[in-house]
């Protein structure tokens, strides 16, 4: 038994990694520009979607598709900032309602274009085992992995030491304050649509290299990503990770202990908990409640 | 209140005319009490966000929740189809008590919630099998009944019976709007912080407003069970049910009683009659792209585009 748990942290920590990546593009597009973009999960789709076609038109690894998923997905998240932009009143609200209608356009396309079918990868390095100790994972599992830390570390590095990364947080804590300081907010804006786009395009090759697809998908990585910002808090990329760690051990706990239908209860049940509890989250500021 | 003449006639001929003169058609009618549910359902979004001032992606689960209360009720209590109908209502508001935790979230923190809390009923309605039949879901729920002679349980019968609700619907959300508490909703709009200094609860008239909502569509939700006499979780709380009363309501104009009911009606048979055949799979696509553009062109829906391209013309005569 206790063989299992374990067993079920460790893939619950592997699928954080994808996780934390959704939730981090979702977290800083919010905080640039108050937006919460609710076709985010499709980006990630669109780009699982392009690695199953590389691998199944080319006979490529899924991995060569990183480079069109990138192309592809921040050319949507552009176009869903543009198209954002064209609000002319009562943006918080009204950006809500535009972007769930983007979400259902590419979930269409999707289900237009690759049909309903569930797809996942064939490719058999990707699928193998591989074994640490005690633990089981398969090689794409831990690949991708260590792939969102690396991003996660470059996202770090990003915000705290470039130029253009602290106008992103300077934008975010206060944007009047940060037009003073000569920061072009809708240059800012563009840029942290584009880095949600990069990390949604890693985020969405992870997933097809090592589960399933399918076109709904996109809606249920959008709820999750908003659990693991609504577990996170505001403005923290720390809390982001635990959340996107926690929300993965809680999903892969369920599923080792009761049952897989269950799965996405678990994070419902987690995201009640922490509203309850802790209503700015384990790691936020104020400023959630109205 | 005051009824105006010409809305008088066209409840009289929503009444006569429509039955006399479609009700011998079966598609016909069973597209127009399709729109109507939709309209139903938009007209409970659109008050929850002209007065309530909130956007919602999760009534699914209130007109999912009210399908299985209503449904569950009449073939395991026997209670009959029309209280069952309105008890589905009250399902749906006991299923929103739930979320108002939520509340007391800001704008699109609420609307995730809300999408979030959707999921959970429809993982409930599939899990708790023992009650609700599981995914097989449940066959044979009760049909409408015949009362006074007449058998309710036909097309015209059904469409009788969601027209009545629809009327109650219009007449409650006018009742709310012109009450004292419609005056509190409408300052809260432009500043909840400045209404609440001056002594409204307005968390407590939210929620008002969300059971109002959550009401309206769980008793749509027990109408369409009894008229389609079928359930199953993917089918109650399918995203259909956010995605098409959203569509209309924007449409039409969700700041108006009017819009969502008119847009429900546009947007449900141009979609059906028209986009279904250019796209059979997937036509929902141009759904969201009418979704994009009247957001940008008009949030305010088309009827007051409407009325402003009148307006021109009165100018310019």
């Amino acid at each position: 038994m206790l063989d299992l748990i374990l067993q079920a942290l460790y893939s619950g920590v592997l699928q954080g990694g994808s996780y934390a990546l959704i939730a981090l593009g979702l977290a800083l597009v919010f905080g640039t520009m108050k937006v919460i973009n609710l076709a985010h999960g499709e980006f990630v789709l669109l780009a699982a979607y392009m690695a199953h076609t590389v691998e199944a038109k080319l006979g490529l690894s899924p991995v060569l598709a990183i480079p069109v998923a990138l192309v592809l997905v921040c050319l949507c998240a552009v176009v869903v900032y543009f198209l954002i932009s064209l609000i002319r009143k009562d943006r918080e609200l009204n950006s809500l309602i535009l972007t769930y209608g983007v979400g259902i356009i590419l979930t269409n396309a999707v289900l237009l274009i690759w049909s309903a079918d569930v797809r996942s990868t064939s490719s058999a390095w990707m699928q193998d085992a591989f074994v640490v100790g005690p633990f089981y994972s398969m090689r794409s599992e831990l690949l991708f992995f260590a792939v969102s830390i690396v991003l996660m570390g470059a996202l770090w590095w990003w915000l705290s030491r470039s130029w253009y990364g602290r106008a992103v947080r300077a934008v975010s804590s206060n944007r009047d304050a940060a037009k003073l300081m000569g920061i072009n907010p809708r240059a800012t804006e563009i840029v942290s649509f584009v880095v949600a786009g990069i990390l949604a395009a890693f985020a969405g090759v992870a997933i097809f290299s090592y589960g399933v697809i399918q076109p709904a998908f996109g809606h249920v990585l959008t709820v999750k990503a908003f659990i693991i910002t609504v577990l996170a808090g505001i403005g923290s990329i720390p809390g982001v990770l635990v959340g996107a760690l926690l929300l993965g051990v809680a999903e892969a706990l369920t599923v080792t202990l009761a049952s897989s239908a269950l799965q996405e209860l678990a994070g419902m049940a987690l995201f009640l908990m922490v509203l309850f509890v802790m209503p700015n989250g384990l790691f936020g500021a104020a400023g959630r409640r109205g | 209140m005051k009824m105006s003449r010409t809305g008088l006639a066209l409840i009289a001929a929503a009444y006569i005319a429509v039955p006399l003169l479609l009700g011998s058609n079966n598609y016909v009618m069973s597209l127009v009490v399709a729109a109507m549910i939709i309209g139903g359902i938009a007209l409970a979004w659109a008050l929850l966000g002209n007065l309530g001032g909130m956007v919602s992606f999760g009534h699914s689960a209130f007109f999912g929740v009210g399908a299985y209360v209503s449904a569950l009720l009449t073939m395991k209590a026997g209670v009959p189809v029309l209280a069952a109908m309105l008890l589905g209502g009250a399902g749906a508001v006991l299923a929103s008590l739930v979320m108002l935790p939520v509340l007391r979230l800001k704008g699109p923190y609420f609307a995730l919630a809300i999408l979030a809390y959707a999921h959970i009923f429809k993982i409930i309605a599939t899990e708790w099998s023992s009650v609700t039949g599981g995914s097989a879901g449940l066959a044979s729920v009760p049909r409408f009944p015949e009362l006074m002679g007449f058998d309710f349980s036909g097309k015209i019968g059904s469409y009788l019976i969601i027209l009545t609700v629809l009327l109650a619907f219009v007449a409650a959300y006018r009742a709310i709007r012109a009450s004292h508490y419609g005056i509190a909703l409408r300052a809260m709009h432009d500043s909840e912080d400045a209404t609440r200094v001056v002594g409204v609860n307005s968390t407590l008239l939210k929620a008002v407003m969300l059971f109002v909502s959550a009401f309206m569509t769980g008793v749509v939700g027990a109408f369409n069970v009894h008229y389609i006499n079928f359930l199953e979780p993917d089918y109650a709380f399918s995203g259909l049910w956010v995605t098409l009363p959203i569509v209309a309501a924007i449409f039409g104009g969700y700041r108006t009683i009017v819009g969502p009911l008119a847009g429900a009606v546009t947007v449900y048979l141009v979609d059906q009659l028209v986009f279904k055949n250019l796209i059979p799979s997937g036509h929902q696509l141009i759904l969201g792209a009418l979704l994009v553009a009247m957001i940008i062109f008009s949030p305010g829906g088309l009827i007051p585009l409407l009325r402003k391209g009148f307006g021109r013309k009165h100018a310019a005569a």
